[in-house]
C-alpha cells in the first residue's frame, strides 16, 4: 500500500516546478511557522499549507498529517497543562506529583501549548504536502553537484525503506497464508528475516554500483573533446563543443518556478517586516495576550493567500476561455467592417 | 463490558484525588498579603497594593501580575518590566527587577514561589553592579520575624553580644509585633544580633559585612582606622559616600549561604546599639535595604 505522502506526480504547478522552486515556496512558509508564535498568524500558515496541499491534489498527504499533526497537538497540549504550572487563571489543582511537585492546571499553559501544538501540525502538514508534491528524485539530482555521496546515500535510502516496507507486508502476508492451524509468527522472526533480506539486498545494490563505476572518479571530458551531441543532464541541457567545456545551452524551467520563488520570497519579506513592526505580538505567560493589530492582520492574511501559489485553471474553465475568446475575436455574421 | 466496579473504581479514584488536594477552580482563600514595589533600592515608591484575593494556588507572580501592569521572559518566569520600568543594560548599569518575600530573596522564581498568605512581598528595581545579591534586607519589619520566610514559620532567636539595654529594647520591640522568642533556638532560627561590632564580628554571617556589599548585602563597612572602629556608608555602585560620626549604629540583614537569615543590631559603641536597637520599628525600617543612624539621624543605605 502506498504512503499518503509518497510523491505522486500530477500535471500540477507544484509539482511541474522545479525543486527549487517548490522548496523556496513550502520552507518560506515552514520558516514563517517557526518565527511566529501570534497563533492567528500560525492558522494563517496552516490554511495556506492546506490550501497548497490541496490545490496540488495532494489531499491524502494533508489529511494524513493533519490527522497526525492534531494528535500530537492534543499531546502537546495535555503535557504542557500538566508540566507547567504558570499562568494567571488555575483550572484545578491536582495536587502534589512525583517529580513534576505542585500540579496547577493554568488556561495559560493550555493555550501556551496549544500554540506549540499548532506550530508542530503545521509544521507537518508543510512537509506532508514538499513529500507528497516534491520529486525526491530531481531533489537529489539537484543537489548532486553540491553533495555528490550524500545525495547518493539518500537516494539509495529512500528507495531501500519502502522496498523493506514491501518485504515486510509480503512476509507479513505469507505468514497469514499459512492457515489458522499454523503456529502464529512473531515480530521477532519477522524483523530477522527482514534484516537478512535487505542486507542481501545490501549487497547486490553495492555490486551494481560497483559495475556502474560508481566507486570511480567522475568523468571529465578531454580538451579537443568532439561534438557528440547534446546531452540532458539535470534540468540542464549542454552540448559537447569542439575545445570547449560542456556549454550550457539552456535550462529546463518550469513555467510556474518565477510564480513560486515570488510567492516566496514575497512570504518571507513580509515576515520580516511584520515581525520588526510586532505582528508577532504574543505573550503566553502570565497572562496569554495575542496580538490582534493591523500588522498581525496584515501578515496572516498575505500568508494565508500564498496558499494560492500553485492555483491553476481547471482544463474546463481554460477550454471555456478559450472558446470564448475564438468567438470574441471571430467577426459577427454580416461583417463588422 | 462496564460494571458496578467500574464504578467504584471511578469513584475511588476521585476519592483519591480529592484526598491528595485536588479539585476544579484555584483552592480555598487564604490571609491577604501586601505587595510593594519601589525602585532604587526602595527610595521611589512605585505602588503599594493589599493582596485581598489570594488562594492557596497563588504565587508571587499571580500577585503581581493581578495587581501591577508588568511583561515577562524566559516563557513567563523572569519579570521584565513592572509599570513600565524595563530591565536594561546601559552605561549606567544593570537594571533589575528582584524581590523578596518577607525580607528574605527568593532562590526561586516569582512563578514557582508559592504564596500562603500573610506574607510581605517587596518587588525593587534596581542596579545590581555592586552587588548582585543582597539576601536579605530589612525593609520589612516585622518580616520574616512574623511569618518566617520559604513558606515556613521559624522560631527567632535575640543573641544579645554586649548589647546591654539595647538586648531588652530589641526584645520588647519584638513582643509588641506579636513574635515569640525562642530561649533554646533550632538551628534554623533567625537569628538577631545585638551588640558593638567588635563583638558580632565574630559570628561567620554577621562578619560577611566587613568583606562588602559584593559578599553581604550591605551598603556599610566597619573600619578599623587609628585604632577605632568607624562606619562607613557606601552608595549603590560600592564607594564610600559617607562616614558617620563618632557613635553611629546601624541595623542590616544578611544570610550566609542557604542558613537563615541573621539581621544585626550593631554600633560602635554601646551608645550606637541603643540607636539601632530603637530603629525597630515599621516606620524607620520600611522599604530600607538597611539603615544606618548617627546622632538621632536616620540614614537609608544604600546612600544615594
Amino acid at each position: 500500500m502506498r504512503s499518503p505522502f509518497a510523491y505522486i506526480p500530477r500535471p500540477r504547478p507544484l509539482q511541474l516546478a522545479s525543486p527549487g522552486a517548490a522548496v523556496a515556496y513550502l520552507g518560506s512558509l515552514i520558516v514563517v511557522a517557526f518565527l511566529y508564535s501570534n497563533p492567528i498568524v500560525l492558522l494563517a500558515v496552516g490554511l495556506a499549507v492546506v490550501i497548497a496541499g490541496r490545490l496540488a491534489g495532494a489531499h491524502a498527504a494533508v489529511r494524513a498529517a493533519l490527522w497526525m499533526g492534531l494528535t500530537l497537538a492534543a499531546l502537546i497540549v495535555v503535557v504542557n497543562a500538566l508540566v507547567v504550572s504558570r499562568g494567571e487563571t488555575v483550572l484545578a489543582r491536582l495536587g502534589e506529583w512525583p517529580l513534576f511537585g505542585q500540579v496547577d492546571v493554568t488556561l495559560e499553559a493550555i493555550l501556551a501549548g496549544f500554540v506549540l501544538g499548532l506550530r508542530a501540525a503545521v509544521v507537518m502538514v508543510g512537509f506532508a504536502v514538499y513529500s507528497a508534491c516534491v520529486d525526491p528524485d530531481r531533489v537529489l539530482r539537484a543537489l548532486r553537484p553540491i553533495a555528490g555521496r550524500s545525495a547518493l546515500t539518500a537516494t539509495l535510502v529512500s528507495r531501500l525503506v519502502p522496498v523493506a516496507a514491501a518485504d515486510a507486508a509480503r512476509l507479513r502476508d505469507a505468514a497469514r497464508l499459512r492457515g489458522p492451524g499454523a503456529a502464529p509468527v512473531g515480530r521477532a522472526p519477522l524483523a530477522r528475516r527482514l534484516l537478512a533480506g535487505s542486507l542481501d539486498r545490501a549487497v547486490d545494490v553495492a555490486a551494481t554500483l560497483e559495475l556502474r563505476g560508481y566507486s570511480l572518479e567522475p568523468h571529465r571530458p578531454a580538451a579537443g573533446a568532439t561534438f557528440s551531441g547534446s546531452e540532458t543532464s539535470g534540468k540542464r541541457c549542454t552540448r559537447w563543443v569542439p575545445g570547449r567545456r560542456h556549454q550550457v545551452i539552456g535550462r529546463r524551467r518550469s513555467r510556474y518556478d518565477r510564480r513560486f520563488y515570488a510567492v516566496g520570497l514575497a512570504v518571507l519579506v513580509v515576515a520580516i517586516v511584520g515581525k520588526a513592526l510586532g505582528a508577532d505580538a504574543f505573550s503566553e505567560y502570565p497572562a496569554t495576550e495575542i496580538g490582534t493589530g493591523a500588522a498581525t492582520l496584515a501578515v496572516a492574511a498575505l500568508v494565508a493567500l500564498s496558499g494560492f501559489a500553485p492555483w491553476r485553471r481547471s482544463a474546463r474553465t481554460h477550454s471555456a476561455l478559450t472558446k470564448r475568446r475564438i468567438a470574441s475575436n471571430s467577426l459577427p455574421a454580416g461583417g463588422g467592417i | 463490558m462496564r460494571g458496578p466496579g467500574t464504578a467504584v473504581a471511578l469513584a475511588l479514584l476521585f476519592a483519591a484525588l480529592a484526598a491528595a488536594g485536588c479539585g476544579l477552580g484555584p483552592g480555598s482563600a487564604v490571609k491577604d498579603a501586601e505587595l510593594t514595589v519601589t525602585r532604587d533600592y526602595g527610595t521611589v515608591p512605585v505602588l503599594h497594593r493589599r493582596l485581598g484575593d489570594l488562594t492557596e494556588s497563588d504565587t508571587v507572580m499571580r500577585g503581581l501580575e493581578r495587581n501591577a501592569d508588568i511583561t515577562t521572559r524566559y516563557g513567563g518566569g523572569f519579570v521584565q518590566s513592572i509599570e513600565g520600568l524595563e530591565a536594561e543594560e546601559s552605561a549606567v548599569g544593570s537594571l533589575d527587577w528582584f524581590f523578596y518575600v518577607n525580607g528574605v530573596e527568593s532562590t526561586i522564581g516569582a512563578a514557582d514561589y508559592a504564596l500562603h498568605g500573610g506574607e510581605s512581598i517587596w518587588w525593587d528595581y534596581r542596579n545590581w553592579d555592586a552587588a548582585m545579591r543582597v539576601p536579605a534586607v530589612v525593609g520589612s519589619w516585622p518580616q520574616p520575624f512574623l511569618g518566617g520566610y520559604d513558606g515556613k514559620r521559624r522560631a527567632v532567636a535575640v543573641e544579645c553580644l554586649g548589647g546591654g539595654s539595647a538586648c531588652d529594647e530589641v526584645d520588647e520591640r519584638l513582643e509588641e509585633e506579636g513574635v515569640g522568642i525562642s530561649a533554646r533556638p533550632p538551628s534554623d532560627a533567625i537569628r538577631i544580633l545585638v551588640g558593638p561590632w567588635a563583638r558580632l564580628r565574630g559570628d561567620p554571617a554577621a562578619a560577611q559585612i566587613e568583606r562588602g556589599p559584593q559578599t553581604s548585602g550591605v551598603f556599610a563597612e566597619f573600619r578599623r582606622e587609628a585604632g577605632a572602629i568607624r562606619l562607613i556608608g557606601l552608595d549603590e555602585t560600592g564607594n564610600d559616600a559617607a562616614d558617620f560620626g563618632r557613635d553611629p549604629g546601624l541595623v542590616a540583614a544578611t544570610r550566609r549561604y542557604e542558613e537563615p537569615p541573621v539581621w544585626v543590631v550593631t554600633g560602635t559603641a554601646e551608645a550606637g546599639v541603643r540607636a539601632a536597637a530603637g530603629l525597630l520599628d515599621a516606620g524607620d525600617l520600611r522599604d530600607h535595604y538597611a539603615v544606618a543612624v548617627d546622632g538621632g539621624k536616620e540614614t537609608p543605605l544604600p546612600l544615594r
